[in-house]
């Protein structure tokens, strides 16, 4: 099977899509597209069969956000220039089941990771920040992600990663 | 050029329908395909569009995909491909914004993180950028 990730597209099939969580499963389904095109809140990223391109796999959503300089302790920010910190958010990332365990959610992370290097040589950006779900902690530490403290303790956790950190396995290899 | 599509019926409706066609070529296009041919080693117009087409999707979906295509002489220089029609499927690469809810105490631990050093990069990660 020979997989392609592209930008969402207006008819891809998503209807059939199944992770197995609803909240993913619906955005995909119902939000995704409207909030790529018509809202601007968030661009979608899908893995499609090129056998069978427009049935979604799997998919990411990416956004940016930052965090308002005022808000950031002083002790940190001293001597830096007066800006927002800005980010990349990581905001969905699921596979279908019936390609779970193939390596998909891995070649999804590191297309979100290229274009989040992108987004970062246009605009400038030095992280990345997702809010995983409790059981996924360890599989987004795995690539490096590290929690952010200060999360309840029942909710998603607020997960960094450097974009630094990714660019330095381009530059090694 | 004028391109035109010629379709016979369908003898049977499972069968894949086979397109022809047909272009008016400039005599400097016209060279140009028949140099481009000789020098490919392609016996015929359709051995050559269907590399074309080849080429020509994967440039779309790279384009699409918001890549550069570039081209890289021997010693570095590097050329970056500027074909306007690609440049309309281009993706544009600024994200939308959202605001996201950050504890105090989570904006702390976020700004040591991002203003500090950057980790080393995990195995898996290496593996997942190179793979």
């Amino acid at each position: 099977m020979a997989v392609t990730i592209r930008r969402l597209e207006e008819f891809d099939a998503t209807e059939g899509f199944d992770c197995g969580d609803e909240p993913l499963n619906n955005y995909l389904r119902r939000h995704a597209w409207i909030n790529q095109q018509k809202s601007s809140i968030g661009v979608s990223y899908v893995a499609v069969d090129e056998a069978a391109p427009g049935t979604v796999l799997g998919y990411f959503t990416l956004a940016a956000s930052s965090i308002p300089r005022d808000r950031l302790p002083k002790k940190l920010v001293r001597g830096l220039p007066s800006y927002d910190l800005p980010l990349i958010l990581l905001a969905r990332l699921a596979v279908d089941k019936r390609f779970a365990g193939r390596g998909m959610g891995r070649a999804l992370l590191a297309e979100a990771f290229r274009i989040s290097l992108q987004v970062a040589d246009e605009i400038g950006c030095r992280c990345m920040v997702t809010d995983a779900y409790r059981d996924k902690i360890s599989w987004y530490a795995k690539y490096g992600f590290v929690p952010i403290d200060g999360a309840g303790e029942n909710g998603p956790q607020k997960m960094f990663l450097d974009l630094r950190t990714i660019r330095a396995t381009l530059q090694n290899s | 050029m004028t391109l035109a599509a010629k379709s016979k019926p369908n003898p049977t409706p499972q069968r894949p329908r086979k397109s022809k066609f047909q272009a008016d070529l400039a005599p400097s296009e016209d060279s140009s395909l028949r140099a481009l041919k000789a020098e490919l080693q392609l016996t015929s117009n359709s051995e050559f569009l269907v590399d074309a087409l080849t080429l020509f999707r994967w440039a779309v979906l790279e384009r699409k995909r918001g890549h550069r295509i570039v081209s890289e002489s021997a010693s570095g220089e590097r050329k970056i491909l500027l074909f306007p029609r690609l440049e309309r499927v281009a993706p544009d690469v600024d994200l939308p914004r959202v605001d996201l809810h950050w504890s105090e105490r989570e904006i702390e631990s976020l700004a040591e993180l991002a203003l500090g050093q950057p980790a080393r990069p995990t195995e898996a990660l290496i593996r997942a950028m190179r793979g």
